[in-house]
């Protein structure tokens, strides 16, 4: 243990410089060398549709029409084109291509407030410490920065998109700002929709930003502590302004955003609200290359008056859910990418006395699209009151490993913090089976 | 017998399983506790898990006695062959378990459990003695990188007695990087040098072990003797250096120190005639007469108040604008007078009147809930996060719900007329007052709570006082343990990269701070001088840690938590985009602002304004508006590289760039200008030749050449940094 890396004390590093070497070359060199298996990768690309606040299982994907009323709530059970596959009645359009849907009833986690599910969810690691319900804490890698280092961007373009806002836990953590999301705030669902400050300034030529870029680089003299374990903040700066380069750069990131090529035809198809647009800007970046991007839709905390707020969110979120997943499918697209959509945790069983549902994570509904998933399939089950999954129950582990998997990382390889610490990318490197193909 | 028992667990025998009889309180609701069965996550949620409910660690015996032996007629227990109790099938994942194998059969625990039933589930008599505290063993130690400690945890009773405790104790590290901790207790040292606290927890008690790891290798302790010390706080910060065997860095150089100072105290660039003047003063004293003027500026009140503007200021959404507004005034003229802090928090804890003419009062139109209050005023003035407490013990804190409610019971009698919350607009005025009645009760037990300060006693106060004095009064006391020790430690973190408590408001045994004496001393050193916010800022701004470099030497380069060197940090979004300004010589427009405005002058996080947004001012929705990002992010680099807004400064007709650019400076002293405006020192003689070589490049354009040279000082981090 007190040897950090190819049995070179940190101490012994310090004295003979090699501290810069192993934030790049030796470390690189060490990952390479971790006994990763390699695997083939079943999705190019994941779209990750966030429900931030934790969608109800009831009255989406996990109906219980058989259950007592102060369960069951307001809302009826449809079939769907599935022998056996009920979803909720406002989920009209994802009952009529159940045939690509996946839907796990079963993963359920112990860490029932915003700030610790959504690291649970979208890290696949549960937080180290207790953490408060507003909480928005790091303690690992968010799946999409891991993709994005694992995984790498295409030409010209951030390998990790988040719209509009990061996730709670959403960054990079230890992997280093260079990994964080790429926020796109602006609404592309208005006629001047352009991407803030990625292209130059008007009245300036690309010439002249290069001869400025040359001075910059010319009276750049600020000292870097190289040493990671110095936390310079600097460093992360650096890694942004070559972001930053790269992106004003690149040809296929202006293409990629120019949202106005798409026929009005589709753009309706989505809806025109900023959600289905996003996810229309999604689709573009898939088509890119873009390995990772996740929709952060904010506002499913239902504490109250669920059913009134969902009888009309629901129809336009199954509509733009839907439309995503059938174009991707027209356009070949859907068998290498993987859509996903969750929450934090499901909610609870009996409606509260403000007619809405609390935070529950002993039971969620998750649902899988592409990337090689076998379709028309319901996998696990909550008993009938829908209180807790108890068939073929899994974790976020086997979660968050599934999309791993299916993106061609190896969930059982180790990262190393820059003190040296290794980590497991998850725990238990186990995909949910039944979604492999 | 204690040489024995520390040799047993050093070779890594298990604690021997009870001999007495075990009882219920006593023995058998602190398994339950350690496995997390009744953990929020868990059994212990309110609605239990499964149909089987204990009550949130263990707090309600007689209830969790009942859940296990009657409930569910009986079935979770099987006496005649305990091994068939639902309980241990469940718990040892014989059966399907929601929670997984907890607890296996090889377990002591497990033994203890089977015995219990056993033995006809006896409950712990009322007169049996009572859990008094836990002790651990060792407290603290020095370790060296991956070596492992043992620790034993010791549980005294009322009576005297004592117990090992250690395997049904939870165990956590508050910094694992350093000293991590496994189930049963175990420390493992880290690879790097530094400290961690190791919480054991047993029941409602918990006792802290405290690890140290000092960098190898060893340090004449004369070297640390011989350091220089402007003040009491230069002591301190060398001592604790000398326990970790790290060595401080070499003093900053002057013009360093001279840019910090003006970011730090008034948070704006020095102007180039002020560094001039400060790099030719000869004074030996020359820092802390500088310090002593810089407290004298009128932007002063503005900066401060701009912090406290963070934790204080509603969402004008919500409280409305001219509450808003008025709110702001107050605090900007309670900094611009240097207000003592202690009566600045009396003057917002005690406010009575309306919200259009005491600014004050709009601590409680914003928040107005006696439970709302309770948690932003112990977290801002005490450094106490109690919203735990409002809703069950806090495992790591020694607050209850009682303790939450009592505090609350200080707000029980305010009371307000007028217009209240109408959001978006809520522009009425409404005006807050005392009533001679009100309560706050307990929402299990409807209790009516007496008000009571934070562990002490229950105080009776006469219809016609207000509650609020008395609280106001305990906070602020002499004798009160976290008031000043909260404000010094923001203050420290503000001008030193870092709180010696982090976070900042979350002050308690299980986050204790990185140099104690030192908090403790600058917290006293505060108090006796009458809380004077410019006397604690001077104390620091003078010390020789303060004016340390932030270059690491060969021995510290990994310490970023005991001040061996100055924390580098990036300027908060105001002082940004003012330096911009300054720099640019061209204003920012603010809506609701008068021209020529700057950003540390708003009254409002709610205009318009990219540059603030990109570089983390609070977002006004969030509630409560406090935490700010310093992250740097791809967003902040773009902008400033292609706002249209910065181009329209560098390049305005009547900017500093065009006024260079039409002088008749030579292209060398109109280099030194823009050093002197952006880095705040001279240019190095290389810089100035590389720099004016592009003026004198053929076809070069004077104006475009100053310009370019403004947009990429402005883009580097010596820029965006406080060295």
């Amino acid at each position: 243990m007190n040897t950090n890396c190819l049995g070179v004390t940190r101490r012994d590093c310090l004295q003979l410089g090699l501290t810069t070497l192993l934030g790049g070359g030796l470390a690189t060199a060490m990952r390479a060398s971790s006994g990763t298996n390699k695997i083939a990768p079943k999705a190019k690309s994941c779209i990750l549709i966030w429900m931030d606040g934790g969608p109800t299982h009831y009255e989406t994907f996990d109906p219980k029409p058989d259950a007592p009323s102060e369960y069951r709530g307001d809302f009826k059970a449809i079939p769907t084109k599935t022998n056996g596959m009920m979803v909720s009645e406002h989920m009209k359009g994802l009952a009529a291509i159940s045939d690509k849907l996946a839907i796990v009833r079963s993963i359920r986690h112990d860490q029932g407030n915003h700030g610790a599910g959504n690291h649970y969810m979208t890290t696949g690691a549960p937080p180290r410490i207790p953490v408060g319900c507003g909480a928005f804490v790091s303690f690992h890698p968010s799946m999409g920065s891991v993709t994005a280092a694992e995984v790498g961007a295409p030409a010209g373009l951030p390998a990790y998109f988040s719209f509009p806002s990061m996730t709670r836990s959403g960054g990079p953590n230890f992997l280093g700002a260079k990994y964080a999301p790429f926020v796109v705030e602006e609404n592309p669902d208005q006629h001047d929709f352009r991407v803030r400050d990625v292209a130059l300034p008007s009245g300036l030529t690309a010439g002249r930003f290069a001869d400025r870029s040359d001075v910059r680089v010319e009276v750049d003299r600020f000292r870097r502590f190289l040493d990671k374990t110095s936390g310079d903040p600097a460093i992360a700066l650096d890694e942004h302004y070559l972001q930053a380069a790269e992106l004003m750069k690149s040809k296929e990131a202006q293409a990629a955003f120019n949202i106005g090529r798409e026929p009005e035809k589709v753009r309706q198809a989505y809806t025109r609200t900023a959600f289905g647009q996003r996810a229309l800007l999604a689709r573009r970046l898939v088509e890119a290359g873009v390995p990772f991007i996740t929709l952060n839709d904010g506002g499913w905390d239902h504490h109250t008056k669920l059913f009134d707020a969902l009888k009309t969110r629901l129809p336009s979120w199954d509509q733009v859910v839907s439309a995503l997943i059938s174009d991707l499918d027209q356009r070949g697209l859907l068998d290498t990418t993987l859509v996903i959509a969750l929450g934090e945790f499901g909610r609870t069983p009996q409606i509260n006395k403000d007619g809405g549902r609390d935070h529950w994570a002993n039971a969620m509904s998750v649902l899988f699209a592409g990337g090689g998933t076998p379709g028309g399939q319901v996998i696990g089950a909550t008993d009938k009151k829908g209180f807790a999954a108890i068939e073929r129950v899994v974790s976020p582990e086997n979660f968050a490993s599934t999309i791993y998997t299916k993106l061609g990382i190896d969930p059982n390889k180790l990262l190393y913090a820059p003190n040296g610490r290794p980590s497991h990318i998850v725990s238990d490197p186990m995909p949910i089976k039944e979604l492999m193909g | 017998m204690q040489k024995f028992l520390i040799l047993l667990v050093l070779l890594g025998t298990p604690s021997l399983s009870l001999a007495r009889e075990p009882t219920f309180e006593r023995d058998i609701q602190p398994i339950l506790t350690r496995y997390g069965c009744n953990a929020g996550a868990c059994h212990g949620k309110a609605r239990g898990q499964n149909g089987f409910s204990l009550s949130l660690l263990a707090y309600d015996p007689d209830a969790d006695f009942a859940a296990i032996t009657e409930e569910a007629r009986g079935r979770r227990l099987f006496p005649a062959n305990p091994e068939f109790s639902l309980l241990l099938r469940k718990a040892s994942g014989e059966v399907p378990h929601g929670g997984g194998k907890k607890l296996p059969k090889d377990d002591p625990n497990y033994a203890t459990l089977k015995k219990w039933i056993a033995s006809g589930t006896p409950r712990t008599p009322t007169t049996a003695a009572k859990l008094v505290g836990i002790s651990v063993l060792p407290r603290e130690r020095i370790m060296t990188f991956g070596t492992t400690v043992p620790l034993q945890i010791t549980a005294t009773y009322s009576d005297g007695s004592s117990e090992d405790v250690t395997r049904m104790s939870q165990f956590q590290s508050n910094d694992s990087t350093y000293a991590a901790v496994d189930a049963f207790g175990k420390i493992v040292a880290g690879p790097l040098p530094g400290e961690a606290a190791v919480m054991a927890r047993f029941q409602n008690t918990f006792a802290v072990c405290n690890i140290l790891i000092p960098l190898p290798g060893t340090v004449d302790a004369k070297y640390y003797d011989n350091l220089p010390r402007k003040n009491f706080i230069d002591g301190h910060v060398w001592n604790k250096l000398k326990q970790l065997a790290i060595t401080p860095s070499d003093p900053c150089p002057d013009a360093t120190f001279h840019r910090r100072a003006y970011l730090d105290v008034i948070g704006r660039l020095p102007t180039p005639t002020e560094t001039i003047a400060f790099l030719k003063d000869t004074d030996p004293k020359k820092r802390d007469t500088l310090i002593d003027r810089l407290l004298e500026r009128p932007e002063y009140g503005d900066f401060w108040a701009n912090k406290w503007a963070d934790l204080l200021r509603p969402n004008p959404y919500h409280a409305g604008i001219k509450a808003t507004f008025n709110y702001d005034a107050w605090i900007r003229e309670s900094f611009r007078k240097n207000k003592p802090y202690d009566q600045f928090v009396r003057e917002i804890l005690t406010a009575q009147g309306s919200s259009f003419r005491n600014g004050a009062v709009v601590f409680y139109r914003n928040r107005r809930q006696p439970d709302e209050l309770t948690t932003m005023a112990s977290q801002l003035f005490l450094g106490i996060r109690l919203d735990c407490a409002k809703c069950h013990h806090h495992p790591f804190e020694v607050y209850s719900q009682d303790d939450f409610y009592s505090f609350a019971a200080f707000f029980a009698r305010l009371g307000h007329t007028g217009q209240g919350i109408s959001a978006p607009i809520s522009g009425g005025e409404e005006i807050f007052y005392v009533n001679p009645t009100g309560t706050v009760k307990h929402p299990l037990t409807d209790k009516v709570m007496s008000p009571r300060t934070l562990l002490g006693k229950d105080i009776v106060i006469p219809p016609e006082d207000d509650p609020r004095v008395v609280l106001a009064k305990w906070v602020t006391a002499p004798e009160n343990p976290t008031f000043a020790k909260v404000i010094a430690n923001r203050v420290w973190a503000d001008l030193m990269g870092r709180g010696i408590v982090d976070p900042v408001d979350d002050l308690r045994a299980t986050n204790p701070p990185t140099n104690g004496p030192l908090l403790d001393e600058l917290a006293a050193d505060f108090r006796k001088g009458g809380c004077n916010m410019k006397s604690l800022i001077r104390r620091i701004a003078t010390s020789h840690a303060y004016g340390l470099n932030s270059t690491p030497r060969d021995r510290n380069v990994g310490d970023i938590r005991n001040y061996s060197r100055h924390y580098r940090q990036r300027l908060r979004a105001e002082v940004l985009l003012d330096a911009v300004t300054d720099i640019t010589g061209v204003n920012e427009k603010f809506e609701a602002m008068s021209p020529g405005s700057r950003a540390m002058e708003s009254w409002t996080v709610r205009f318009d304004s990219k540059f603030l947004d990109s570089f983390g001012r609070p977002d006004p929705n969030q509630d409560p508006p406090c935490e700010r990002s310093s992250e740097t992010t791809v967003v902040q680099a773009l902008h400033l590289m292609n706002s249209p807004n910065i181009q329209r400064k560098i390049t305005d007709n009547n900017g500093n760039a065009a006024i260079l650019a039409k002088s008749d400076k030579t292209p060398a002293a109109i280099v030194r200008e823009i050093y002197l405006l952006v880095y705040c020192r001279e240019p190095i003689a290389e810089e100035t030749a590389k720099c004016v070589a592009r003026f004198e490049k053929k076809n070069a354009n004077r104006r475009e050449a100053t310009e370019d040279l403004m947009w990429a000082l402005l883009n580097t981090p010596e820029f965006a940094f406080n060295d």
